[in-house]
């Protein structure tokens, strides 16, 4: 017989309660079932009554069987994990989010706290020093270093470039106070256009401010509105004051020279060629003299340009009011907020995995520890 | 051997959907068996069979039919109760006495029938743990082949395989206890 038919001729007999098959072996294996069967253990009728009590009761908690120490912190220990798992993810969102625009739009306030006092050293011709980062170029004005720290003599021309963010509403009060603090400060304002209205918002500023109040100044037009992006240059022209200024003292000496002479002249042709001299020193002086002017000028008070934009979202022309704007500002939302989610499934998935495989190696080990029990 | 007429567990067949007390009434007799045939301790796999009801009804929402019978289900969860019971029982055996037989003689039993059943007793403690725990499944659970293997985790002809060779070893061991 094969071992199906012995298997079956087993449950046959199993079935049937005795032992019927014609091979003898098979007929023995029968037998060795029913015994096997017969000699089963059977419940005591009071054992059997206590559990039917238990289960018809839903089977109520003992004293003795108390949850283990562990249980009652599972709930808590599971809503921390994932509290913790939201606020990685939605930290990580942040910090991508903010990528570009913070660099640009909270640069004023970050420059404005900064400590950074490097300083770059001046081009010793005199040539223009290289264009920085706004923040550490706003510290260094702050922190009065400037371009040529240590040389208090020196000439620099300063130029600084600030486009502002403002909401379109607030642009004319906006621009009113760029004047504002260009006044308070010293400065005057050498050319400005403010421009509001459906076809667009903004106003460009030309400024001088004196050097010595370009730190605060700057900081308070920071506080205007959102800086968007800051530039600082910066010119040594010493060279040009210094040779300006010897020439304009040569030609002051030339002059008290030819006048002297002049006075001593002995003849018409002399003295009528002494003041065609005196006539081109003169005008020497006079352009010298313009020269200096311009370059204290230039250096006493810092160019200052003001770029002011409509902030973002608020559309300049459309005034943010259309449905397509809102469509826009819908996608962007759903952007962040896929954002968000990605970055923390990011993760989230690897934890899962990680506790999923834990699981999964818990589970072997133990039904594997079990399984030893009956070796 | 000769024919032997026994009393046999009836075994119905579990209705597709049924409460815990009807699936209760119908297994609670074999999984004793089982877990006492296991245990080989009357007190214990009282308790072990207590408990497995309790985990059972507890977890009785978390069933899925598609990973079989529920006669298969309550008897894993049982075997797991009582595999734990005897690790616990194996770190302590030293200092404990031999277990009570959960097989107490009928007082109707014949001569010649408690003879036989002392052979067969003597024969199964010739097997190992794996080949005692089949053997208990099929006659003292009363569980299928199919059923053996679900909780088992093996597959149904890997479970005949198995059962036939141990049958097989255990009637060669009867006549070697004879």
């Amino acid at each position: 017989m094969t071992q199906t038919d012995v298997l079956t001729a087993i449950d046959e007999a199993l079935d049937a309660g005795m032992a019927t098959d014609a091979d003898p072996v098979t007929r023995e294996l029968q037998e060795l079932a029913l015994v096997l069967r017969a000699d089963s253990p059977e419940p005591t009728a009071a054992y059997s009554e206590w559990l039917d009590r238990r289960v018809e009761q839903g089977f109520p908690r003992r004293s003795s069987s108390k949850p283990p120490w562990w249980q009652p912190l599972m709930q808590p220990v599971a809503a921390v994990l994932l509290v913790g798992v939201v606020v990685l993810g939605v930290a990580f969102a942040a910090k991508g989010l903010s990528g570009p625009s913070g660099d640009h739009g909270s640069g004023g306030s970050s420059a404005a706290s900064s400590g950074s006092s490097g300083a770059s050293a001046p081009s010793a011709g005199g040539g223009s020093i290289a264009a920085e980062s706004a923040p550490d170029q706003l510290s260094k004005a702050r922190s009065g270093q400037g371009f040529a720290p240590g040389r208090a003599d020196r000439k620099i021309e300063r130029t600084f470039a600030m486009e502002l963010e403002a909401p379109v509403d607030e642009m004319q009060h906006v621009a009113d106070q760029v004047t504002a603090v260009t006044y308070r400060h010293g400065g005057f304002v050498l050319s400005s256009s403010v421009s509001t209205g459906d076809d667009g918002s903004g106003g460009d500023f030309n400024l001088r401010i004196p050097a010595g109040e370009v730190r605060p100044a700057l900081r308070d037009l920071a506080a205007l509105g959102d800086v968007r992006s800051q530039s600082q240059t910066g010119r040594d022209v010493t060279p040009a004051f210094v040779t300006a200024r010897d020439r304009l003292r040569s030609a002051r000496a030339e002059r008290r020279s030819l006048l002297r002479r002049l006075e001593v002249a002995a003849t018409d042709t002399e003295a009528e060629a002494l003041r065609r001299r005196l006539d081109i020193v003169a005008a020497q002086i006079n352009g010298l003299r313009g020269r200096l002017h311009s370059l204290r000028l230039r250096t006493n008070y810092a160019v200052v340009t003001v770029e002011l934009l409509a902030k973002n979202g608020d559309g300049g022309g459309a005034g943010g009011g259309s449905f397509g704007d809102a469509a826009h500002d819908a996608g962007d939302i759903l952007v962040a907020a896929a954002g968000i989610i990605l970055r923390v499934l990011a993760v989230a998935l690897p934890l899962g995995l990680i506790a999923l495989l834990g699981w999964l190696v818990a589970r072997i080990f133990q039904r594997r520890r079990r399984e030893s029990a009956l070796v | 051997m000769n024919e032997a007429v026994v009393e046999t567990v009836t075994l119905p067949a579990a209705p597709p959907s049924e409460g815990f007390a009807e699936l209760y009434e119908r297994t609670f007799p074999r999984v004793y068996a089982y877990v006492a045939s296991l245990l080989h301790d009357r007190s214990a796999a009282e308790d072990v069979t207590a408990q497995a009801f309790e985990r059972a009804y507890r977890k009785r929402r978390s069933y899925r039919a598609a990973r079989g019978s529920m006669d298969a289900w309550v008897f894993g969860i049982a075997r797991n109760a009582a595999l734990d019971e005897l690790r616990k029982r194996k770190r302590r055996a030293k200092l404990e006495g031999d277990p009570e037989d959960v097989h107490a003689p009928a007082p109707e039993d014949h001569a010649d029938m408690a003879i036989r059943r002392e052979i067969v007793r003597a024969a199964l403690a010739s097997l190992d743990g794996r080949e005692r725990d089949l053997i208990a499944l099929k006659f003292a659970g009363g569980l299928s082949n199919a059923e053996i293997a679900g909780v088992l985790r093996m597959s149904e002809s890997n479970v005949g395989t198995r059962l036939h060779r141990t049958i097989t070893k255990l009637r060669e061991a009867c006549h070697d206890a004879d």
